[in-house]
């Protein structure tokens, strides 16, 4: 006997799941991955390198921002450029309001209307209608900032290898630091929400990171060491699935907000780094769950953080100036953390300035082994003690306490 | 009355169906007339029932996609392709060569068990009532749609190129006075020309303008600049595989 999950709802992107049941036992759980492949390294072959950050930003929506900007990473290394340090402040801008943009929408109009007993964010509006509209506050101010650094709230086209488009004015500047002031004092909320969800899943037992908070040259896992994912990350094809799965060292592992808070809680902000003291505990015991408490840690972290990186940029003033780049054979690999994980971008370039090879991998790709074993526990510990809606609903929460995002877990590939 | 509303979401990016979610507290207006009755994306209250109005986000890039297509369309009375995925096929309908040799680059293995098709747009399988392109769309425009759409009234369709608009806010025109490959002259308006807002060239993300667009001229332009044919080749094609020729 199988259940089926047969769409998982509030996420992004198309996928389910297969519980398989055999003598009244949970025996394994297929997470399947029905959205349709989109070829995304196909795409960017024998393109030129100006045009593909544009072009990756297309893998999804929620995230292009960090799409773009690994992009532009992995291109800028392969063509040896480095950019001055106004840019890369500009860069770590966006991605923090990529984050304040996607940590909302998922805690506020995604999550929390499972803790409150609602289908959505809309009909829990009625009820907590001030809890929502907060929420849509804060991811809207998340969106001014992807918009005025990445030139749309959605595929945006201005950042650019060695630079941008467009550059902020001061005036835009000023209003991103008055505003992160004043949304901090609800996004404290949303933290206390969080901290009481339950238990749900596996607990993680490795953890994976980009070197610096939000990008970096190299990864890191719990034991410090620095390293390349080629070295010790591989991939494999799975029949039931449009995603490959990966292993750290033959290990499942995840990637997200809650290793970030757990390898890089050093880097935190005050307040962020308060809270995360107060639930250490809870955050160290490794259930899954808790990435949502992470996110609600992070919401705090990235307002903080960007008044900081506003701040430092009106201090210093806005040159405005990009670097030139000669084309050149090269490769590089951009490592930036997408709000629900490391997100990787490989590119070989040829001496005209084309794209010769690419590798990209998303983190729902690098979550999907600890996707599938969480759901597998979950529902091992359930099964027959809750009934068929309880177990469903909670195997929903499961997998929605990563923030997957289907659409852009299904075009990693090896070339 | 209240309107029953599905959104249906293929194979795409999801930004399509999130920028209805972007609509902020314009979303609450328009639940003043609608009754959301499928949204995977945002809700997971589903109720099988015969649509008012059904939008459709996505390529047909799976068989399920197609079944998908065809539940909504025979379960709706108007029907809206919302994006270029739908419209036109986005940038997955561009990737050329067959499925199985693509599957066999990216997953080693010409097996397709998953039952994965070439990337087509919507309008290519069914007959829509509406399209709207855009990669993504402007989230005004499916507001405003939506809204005429309630009071009874069809909505009106753009038509002219991107260029209208660029002038309209006065920017510089980046073709001519920088040389940048802007397609901006055969592109569908209704962005209002943000990517020139950056001062970048216009990308052609809203496909060609029916029926007008010049693409042959744009092209001698753009060789005539320097641009080499098969960089050009593969711009004109990103978004609107098939229907540029020149």
């Amino acid at each position: 006997m199988n259940i089926e999950i047969e769409a998982f709802t509030r996420v992004e992107g198309n996928g389910g799941a297969e519980i398989l049941i055999e003598n009244g036992e949970v025996k394994d759980v297929k997470v399947k991955i029905f959205e349709g492949p989109r070829f995304f390294e196909l795409l960017t072959l024998g393109r030129h390198y100006w045009d593909v950050p544009d072009l990756e930003a297309r893998i999804c929506a929620i995230c292009y921002l960090s799409h773009s900007v690994a992009s532009v990473l992995g291109i800028e290394r392969a063509l040896g450029v480095n950019v001055p340090e106004e840019i890369t402040l500009l860069r770590e801008l966006g991605l923090l309001g990529e984050l304040i943009e996607s940590h909302a929408l998922h805690l506020y109009l995604l999550v929390a209307p499972d803790l409150f007993g609602y289908a959505d964010a809309i009909r829990m509006a009625s009820k907590h209608g001030e809890v929502v509209k907060e929420g849509i506050t804060i991811k809207a101010f998340g969106n001014y900032i992807r918009e005025l650094l990445g030139g749309r709230e959605i595929h945006g086209i201005n950042i650019k290898p060695g630079g941008f488009g467009r550059y902020p004015t001061i005036e835009e500047l000023e209003q991103i630091e008055s505003q992160c002031e004043a949304l901090l004092r609800p996004a404290r909320r949303v933290v206390n929400i969080f901290a009481e969800q339950e238990p749900l899943g596996a607990t993680v037992q490795h953890y994976i990171a980009t070197n610096e908070y939000l990008y970096g040259d190299k990864l890191i896992a719990e034991d410090g060491e620095k390293f390349d994912y080629l070295e010790h990350i591989e991939e494999k094809t799975l029949p039931y699935s449009f995603a490959k799965q990966s292993r750290y060292k033959g290990n499942i592992f995840m990637v997200g907000a809650l290793p970030r808070v757990m390898l890089k809680h050093d880097m935190l902000t005050p307040m962020a780094k308060h809270f995360y003291e107060e639930h250490k505990e809870k955050l160290a015991s490794g259930y899954v769950s808790f990435n949502n408490l992470a996110q609600a840690i992070e919401l705090l972290y990235a307002l903080e953080k960007a008044k900081e990186v506003a701040k430092t940029l009106l201090d210093k003033g806005i040159e405005g100036e990009n670097v030139p780049i000669e084309p050149q054979e090269g490769e590089g690999i951009g490592y930036v953390e997408a709000p629900r994980g490391v997100l990787v971008h490989h590119y070989r370039i040829d001496e005209k300035g084309n794209i010769a090879y690419s590798n990209i991998i998303t983190p729902t790709a690098f979550n999907h082994g600890i996707m599938e074993l969480s759901l597998y526990e979950e529902a091992r510990k359930r099964y027959g003690s809750s009934d068929e809606t309880t177990f469903l609903q909670k195997l929903e929460e499961t997998v929605r306490a990563f923030d997957p995002c289907i659409s852009c877990s299904v075009h990693i590939v090896r070339l | 009355m209240m309107l029953k509303l599905g959104v249906f979401e293929l194979t795409d990016c999801g930004g399509c169906a999130l920028n209805i979610l972007f609509l902020y507290e314009k979303l609450f207006d328009l639940l003043e007339f609608y009754e959301i009755k499928e949204f995977h994306m945002a809700s997971s209250f589903k109720e099988h029932d015969t649509l008012d109005i059904a939008i459709v986000t996505g390529s047909v890039s799976t068989q399920r996609d197609l079944d998908l297509l065809h539940y909504a369309r025979n379960h709706s009375n108007y029907l809206i392709a919302l994006g270029t995925c739908a419209t036109h096929g986005d940038v997955q309908a561009s990737v050329e060569g067959k499925i199985r040799d693509k599957l066999e680059k990216v997953y080693g293995t010409k097996a397709n068990p998953m039952k994965a098709l070439d990337s087509t747009p919507i309008v290519q399988h069914v007959a829509v009532d509406y399209a709207m392109p855009g990669c993504p769309y402007d989230k005004d425009e499916i507001y405003q749609v939506l809204m005429n759409l309630a009071k009874g009234i069809e909505p009106p369709t753009k038509d002219y190129p991107l260029c209208v608009e660029c002038k309209l806010n006065e920017y510089e025109c980046v073709l001519v006075k920088r040389g940048i490959p802007c397609l901006g002259p055969i592109t569908l308006g209704g962005c209002n020309a943000i990517c020139v807002k950056s001062q970048l060239g216009c990308i052609g993300c809203r496909g060609p303008i029916p029926k007008e667009a010049n693409p042959a001229s744009e092209f001698e332009i753009l060789k005539e600049l320097g641009y080499d044919e098969e960089y050009l080749r593969r711009k004109f094609k990103t978004f609107a595989r098939g229907e540029l020729r020149w």
